[in-house]
């Protein structure tokens, strides 16, 4: 049986949600999928579902972001020792060597360029991350 | 002090010295002159003590004669030596100065002779003349001869007197004897005054020379040192001067330059970093919305290909090809924003190698055949810079050529400290009033329908150049093809220049 997997993405650019949310479609992923527009309301969301099935398994964060950007928020949810296995990847249009430095101190799973070019051919990370899913639905 | 001032000093003073030298030398001249004049004096008082010396012994004679023979011949001779004595005792008393020893021994001298002739020879010449009147007349002489003469009176008045004349002599030989010594010393005592003085000077001049030139030239190569940092790009150099001398002046106004130069490279650098900065916000802002567009017009083709009129597909093919362009020109702002910014490495570049590898990277075109020299140099040197060059010329070649039957060769020269690199093809050509535009960012020939191109190629290929202070030459006229040449340092470290 497939299971479902919780997806939190944190993201204030309404194109960049749809295309989140087709691929993850076109790829055939059973999912759930939950939006922030920003840090602060991804963590309210977070604090919401802490114990509850609703509780993310994945996150997918932009760097840019109003209020809270994408590097406040990791820091934050890395502080909790509760959300320890919660996988973290990162989505930005930033191809910056800084960037990805900036985030990988954080243990992200992966960086993912957008845009989310998988059908040919994937950037790796976003490859890594299709792969995770699958790994998560099947368990 | 200032350098003039000290080379007038210096000069002063060297004059100075060969003044007092001057000066002293014409003292003793002036010394020996007045010796000489002095010698001839005290030679005329001699001569003049001997001549009356002799005439005192003719009065003598003349005296003697006169009373032994009677004789008036005798009495002359008496007679004119009284008078040349007179005259010459009165010259000898004008040559001996007043209260000297010697004039004393010359006035006693006087009264002598004037005691011989009143006291001795007047009383026994007017006895003798008297003797022959009168026989008492006659006794009255014999006793004034017995008295004065034979008595050996006459005779003592005549020994004082030359033994007066004997101290007079030697006093004024003694005189000359004293002079002579002083004047030799003082021969050798300028001798050595002006030999020292001389040699001082020379010193002197050769010291003050010597400082001088080390004085300026010291900080002539703290100059060039400076100017040298300056040079290679270290604006933060201080020459620590704090004196009054045109070095010191000279040195406080590169210090200002190399302040002023310092301010504005650093606001150059940072005006340089902000526009990098902001090409490099501003195309990614751009991108941003571009993709955003890209990705509607790709959901629309693929959720609806099948309810879409074919005009509506061709307009939303017309969107994505303006999205790539814009991608593109963004691509190219940021490539052209990025050169120079990279770390410059330097490792072995085999240039055969490198043209052969970006030959077959560009897309074939049929018709178009490579023809790339084989055993270019191999250099020590930026493999990214060069590459860059290389692949823009290259494929731009690729890219404009219209012939069926086509060729783009790669060849190159060696020009002394550089080589010099050639890209030619027998393509369309450029006419010659297009050979500076082409190297602006942006500028195409083509319509951008046409040729899907950015025009940032060759304005990327000459900023690489210019940064290095290289040239780019282009031959070309319509129809026949071009030539782009470029130089390349054989010796690395000749090109940098930042």
């Amino acid at each position: 049986m497939q299971r479902v997997i919780n997806i939190l993405l944190v993201e204030d650019d309404r194109l960049d949600q749809m295309e989140v949310q087709r691929t993850l479609e076109k790829k055939g992923i059973v999912h759930r999928l939950k939006i922030a527009l920003n840090g602060e309301e991804a963590l309210a969301i977070l604090d919401e579902s802490r114990g509850n099935h609703n509780r993310p398994d994945l996150i997918l964060v932009d760097l840019n972001m109003p209020k809270m950007n994408g590097f406040e928020f990791l820091e934050k949810v890395r502080s909790v020792d509760e959300y320890k296995d919660i996988k973290l990847f990162v989505l930005s249009t930033s191809d910056d060597k800084e960037d990805k430095m900036a985030a990988a101190k954080f243990g992200i799973s992966g960086f993912i360029t957008k845009p989310l070019k998988l059908e040919s051919p994937p950037s790796l990370d976003a490859f890594n991350l299709m792969i995770d899913l699958m790994n998560m639905q099947i368990k | 002090m200032k350098i003039s001032h000290i080379i007038f000093l210096s000069f002063f003073v060297i004059l100075l010295l060969f003044s007092i030298t001057t000066f002293i030398n014409y003292r003793q001249s002036e010394l020996i002159n007045s010796n000489a004049e002095e010698f001839s004096r005290s030679s005329t008082v001699l001569r003049s003590g001997n001549r009356f010396q002799r005439n005192f012994l003719n009065m003598v004679s003349g005296l003697r004669g006169y009373i032994l023979t009677n004789e008036t011949f005798f009495i002359q001779t008496y007679d004119s030596a009284i008078i040349e004595n007179e005259s010459i005792l009165d010259e000898m008393a004008d040559l001996v100065p007043d209260k000297s020893d010697q004039r004393i021994l010359l006035d006693d001298i006087r009264e002598l002779q004037k005691y011989w002739v009143t006291d001795l020879a007047m009383p026994l010449l007017d006895a003798k003349k008297n003797s022959g009147e009168s026989d008492s007349s006659k006794v009255a002489f014999n006793k004034l001869y017995k008295e004065k003469i034979v008595e050996g009176l006459e005779k003592d008045v005549q020994r004082s007197l030359q033994q007066k004349f004997s101290d007079f002599s030697n006093y004024e030989y003694g005189l000359r004897d004293s002079r002579k010594e002083e004047l030799a010393a003082s021969v050798s005592n300028t001798r050595s005054i002006s030999f020292s003085l001389t040699l001082i000077s020379i010193i002197a001049g050769i010291m003050i020379a010597l400082f001088i030139a080390n004085y300026i030239s010291g900080r002539i190569v703290k100059m060039v040192t400076m100017a040298n940092a300056i040079a290679e790009g270290n604006y933060n150099v201080h020459l620590p001067d704090r004196g009054k001398s045109e070095m010191s002046q000279l040195a406080r106004a590169l210090n200002h330059m190399a302040d002023l130069l310092h301010t504005n490279f650093t606001l150059l650098k940072r005006q340089r970093d902000e526009l990098d900065q902001f090409a490099h916000i501003v195309s990614h802002d751009i991108k941003a919305p571009l993709r955003g567009i890209d990705n509607v017009v790709t959901w629309i083709e693929e959720d609806h290909s099948f309810d879409l009129p074919a005009k509506v597909k061709e307009y939303l093919d017309l969107i994505k090809g303006r999205v790539v362009r814009a991608e593109n020109l963004l691509k190219g702002i940021l490539d052209y924003a990025r050169i120079g910014r990279e770390v410059r490495d330097t490792e072995l570049v085999d240039i055969t190698e490198l043209v052969t590898e970006i030959t077959e990277d560009i897309p074939k075109r049929a018709g178009i055949n490579f023809r790339v020299q084989q055993n270019m140099p191999i250099i020590a040197t930026e493999r990214v810079p060069l590459l860059q060059i290389f692949a823009n010329l290259i494929s731009n070649a690729v890219k404009y050529h219209d012939k069926v039957d086509g060729f783009v060769k790669i060849y190159y020269q060696s020009n002394g400290s550089h080589y010099e690199f050639f890209v030619e093809d027998n393509g369309p050509g450029i006419d010659k009033i297009y050979h500076e535009k082409i190297f602006m960012i942006f500028q195409t020939l083509e319509a951008r329908d046409s040729f899907e191109s950015t025009g940032v190629g060759l304005a990327i290929v000459k900023k690489i150049l210019d940064d290095r202070n290289l040239l780019i030459k282009v031959q070309s006229a319509p129809g026949e093809g071009s030539v782009f040449s470029f130089a390349w340092p054989k010796k690395y470290q000749d090109a940098e220049s930042d």
